[in-house]
């Protein structure tokens, strides 16, 4: 049997403005091209026909497509419990799982009726990963916390507390040292159990040295393994939603062009998050803003396009601690990628604070927010998806009772209707431009400024949402009640 | 344009971020017009002194930061005028030199060994430049070796150094300690930063400052100029 949640698709792009976004990512890998710093990695794309121009790697089409046609379509991903199955198959109809993620840095503990935070350690990975398998909507571990623990013994002290705390399957998410990958195969026995994620991109179109080596290690152990690139549009891409999916997506192409290079028919899962910079205020990451939601869903609509298997982005609240205002960001990303058939969402469980965080009460939080996206969605046979996040938003926020007035309704209504509505026309001419934005910024030794200078224009005609926060108070005791109620359930699931 | 029309306009585009005829300044309809750097040149062909010319850019800054604390102005803003005034002084450069006028100081930046982070440290090094310092970017993963080889090259009076993990921030300790053995830790200030930094932490390893932003670095080298004055 496997896990998973059957949703009809909503469309946030047309397969028109999917074509025109395919031409102009292929544009991009084709005229401005990657800087690849690992030489063994440029060697394999420039013997398979890829052309050096100004020192960077220009991809052209034909292999770009060439390994989105032969890259793995259905991937299966095994656990423990064989109920946990998890099985990625975009073309059939995909079922939508969802998942926790990480890597937090600090955990929030509940004391005396405030949240207190501390650094993350071992402890805490366990006891995260046994209170999931008390919540039902929890289908897949990716890794919250690294263990504290020297670095050299960091991914076999991960893996086995995955081993002894989890039956779901086991997302390690980074590879800490290359030369740990067989001693964790080893670990784990059956390899279908886990999967990682590699973060070989950054932005704008580099890719680095060390993390492409594990990336290659990985795909030749035939291990899956999620391709993630992740930008702050505004900073390391355009403003522009067309560019910075357009980039990002290139991003991750140029490294499934070469997991399947490495391995015909690799296992690779499409993990690209066009985000949003804050540039109100920073310019750190918007993880949960209806512009970063709407990005994340369009990003997973042109997953879906390709038929690729999908990890998805949903959930990650901007704020520190649990909140009205956390429930209400959550609530809306959750829906948004639940109806994009995004079907591995990770990092939809426990973290705040711009992944920096995460809390043991917000996974329950966040498994009530599931439950009820998934009702409103599947009510009926069709769904208003604006209408709906609404509703999740209100039920979810009345769950933990915090209450909801007029002022929180507009706001809601507002960030839904958001997160539906293109606010830039997609067209060659203006793929075009975002093609030479892009060239001009990798070509600057200081892309980031090149990129901001650039925004300006796109931030006065409210490329980034500008709205207000929902400030009620949410039923702290209620919360740490129910937390507790599912963190005793049933404690020894795992003793085999 | 007289002398003062063109320092009028210069500090206009200076405060509009309208760096060159490219450029789409602060509304986004700016493309086509002279910026900040044609400008320059203009004045200088036309005899302006280049030291008039960089006082009034320096007012621009002011008319900038004024208007970002205000909230009329955001990141993006601020950093485009910062550009307009870095680029405009190079132009300046010789002429400056000729005239006898100083620049405020030399600085080297990077981001320290094992850490990709780029985005603050270049922030951080368009504002310098913004306020007349020059600025040699050494780039990011920057071992101690090659960051002090470029601090004792330069003659630089500032370094700045950024990481933003906790397994890179400890790099920067190892900068110092080198600096020390080349008996060059008196000769050059050291300003550190990068979310996993602190106040503490610059103490623990004797690191002169830490800055929580950009303008905590432009301020904290006014202190340092004004005590040295
Ligand atoms: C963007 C980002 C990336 C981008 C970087 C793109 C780029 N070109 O820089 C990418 C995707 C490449 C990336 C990669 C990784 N990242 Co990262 N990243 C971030 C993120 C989200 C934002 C950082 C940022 O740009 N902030 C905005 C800028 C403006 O702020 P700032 O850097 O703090 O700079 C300001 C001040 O600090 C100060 N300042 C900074 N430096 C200096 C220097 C001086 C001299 C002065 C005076 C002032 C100063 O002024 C600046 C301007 O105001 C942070 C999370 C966060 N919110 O901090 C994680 C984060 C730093 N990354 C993290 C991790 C784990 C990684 C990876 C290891 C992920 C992976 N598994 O592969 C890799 C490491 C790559 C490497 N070897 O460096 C962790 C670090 C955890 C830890 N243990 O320390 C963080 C905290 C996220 C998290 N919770 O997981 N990352």
């Amino acid at each position: 049997m496997s896990r998973g949640t059957k949703i009809p698709r909503y469309r946030y792009l047309t397969d028109e403005q999917c074509r025109l976004l395919h031409e102009g990512t292929c544009g991009l890998l084709e005229q401005v091209g990657i800087d690849v710093a690992h030489q063994g990695a440029a060697r394999l794309l420039l013997d398979a026909g890829a052309n050096e121009r100004a020192g960077r790697v220009c991809i052209p089409r034909h292999m770009v497509d060439a390994a989105i046609a032969g890259t793995a379509k259905r991937i299966e991903l095994a656990a423990k419990d064989p109920e946990s199955t998890v099985v990625l198959d975009p073309d059939n109809g995909p079922l939508v799982h969802f998942g926790t993620g990480g890597q937090a840095l600090t955990v929030l503990e509940y004391v005396a009726g405030a949240f207190d935070k501390r650094p993350a350690r071992t402890e805490d990975l366990a006891a995260i990963l046994r209170l999931c398998e008390n919540l039902e909507h929890v289908d897949f571990i990716t890794r919250p916390v690294e263990p504290d623990v020297a670095e050299h013994e960091m991914d076999l002290v991960k893996t086995r507390v995955f081993m002894e705390n989890t039956t779901r399957h086991m997302n390690l998410a980074n590879l800490v040292r290359v030369e740990n990958l067989p001693a964790i195969l080893d670990m784990v026995g059956d390899r279908g159990r886990v999967s990682f994620i590699s973060c070989l991109l950054v932005s704008p179109l580099h890719m680095v040295d060390e993390t492409t080596e594990k990336f290659m290690r990985i795909v030749e152990a035939g291990v899956p393994v999620a391709v993630s690139s992740c930008c702050q549009a505004g900073t390391t891409a355009p403003l522009s939603e067309t560019g910075a999916i357009m980039q990002v997506n290139a991003e991750v192409l140029s490294a499934i062009v070469l997991g399947n290079m490495v391995r015909p028919g690799a296992k690779l899962l499409h993990r690209g998050l066009p985000i949003t910079a804050d540039l109100y205020g920073d310019g750190s990451p918007r993880w949960c803003q209806p512009d970063s939601i709407r990005r994340l869903a369009c990003m997973a609509d042109l997953t879906c396009y390709y038929g690729i298997p999908c990890c998805g982005t949903a959930g990650v609240s901007d704020e520190p601690v649990p909140s009205a205002q956390t429930i209400a960001e959550k609530a809306l990303g959750i829906t948004a990628e639940l109806a994009a058939g995004a079907q591995f969402v990770n990092s939809a469980l426990g973290l705040l604070d711009r992944i920096m965080t995460v809390c043991p009460e917000q996974y329950v939080i966040d498994n009530t927010i599931i439950s009820l996206a998934k009702k409103h969605l599947t009510a009926g046979n069709r769904y208003d998806l604006v209408e709906c996040a609404e509703s999740v938003v209100r039920d979810s926020l009345a769950a933990f009772g915090a209450p909801f007035d007029d002022d929180d309704a507009v706001e809601t209504a507002a960030r839904a209707a958001y997160v539906v509505s293109a606010r830039e026309d997609i067209s060659s001419k203006s793929i075009d431009t975002q093609i030479e934005t892009i060239g001009k910024a990798v070509c600057t030794g200081q892309s980031s400024t090149a990129f901001m200078r650039a925004a300006r224009k796109g931030l006065r005609a409210g490329l980034l949402y500008n709205g207000s926060r929902l400030e009620s108070a949410i039923d702290l005791e209620r919360l740490h009640g129910a937390y507790e109620m599912h963190r005793n359930q049933r404690s020894d699931v795992c003793a085999e | 344009m007289d002398k003062e029309q063109y320092l009028e306009e210069i500090k206009r585009n200076v405060v509009l971020g309208h760096a060159d005829k490219e450029d789409e300044g602060f509304d986004g309809d700016m493309e086509g017009t002279p910026g900040v750097s044609e400008l320059v040149q203009e004045a200088l062909d036309n005899g302006v002194e280049a030291k008039l010319i960089l006082e009034r850019m320096s007012s621009g800054m002011e008319t900038v930061g004024g208007k970002f604390e205000s909230g009329e102005y955001l990141i993006p803003d601020m950093l485009a005028a910062a550009e307009c005034v870095g680029a405009a002084t190079e132009i300046l450069e010789p002429h400056l030199l000729k005239e006898g006028v100083e620049r405020k100081g030399r600085f080297v930046m990077a981001t320290v060994e094992g850490d990709l982070h780029d985005i603050g440290k270049n922030i951080v090094i368009t504002m310098l430049k913004g306020d007349g310092y020059e600025v040699r970017d050494l780039g990011v993963g920057v071992d101690a070796a090659d960051i002090v080889t470029a601090v004792k090259e330069s003659g630089a009076q500032y370094l700045g150094l950024s990481a933003l993990l906790t397994t890179t921030m400890v790099h920067m300790k190892d900068v110092l300690d080198l600096l020390e053995k080349e008996g060059l830790r008196d000769k050059v200030k050291v300003l550190i930063g990068g979310a996993p930094t602190s106040e503490e932490f610059a103490k623990k390893i004797g690191a002169d400052a830490h800055c929580r932003d950009a303008f905590e670095a432009v301020h904290v080298l006014r202190d340092f100029s004004a005590k040295a004055a």
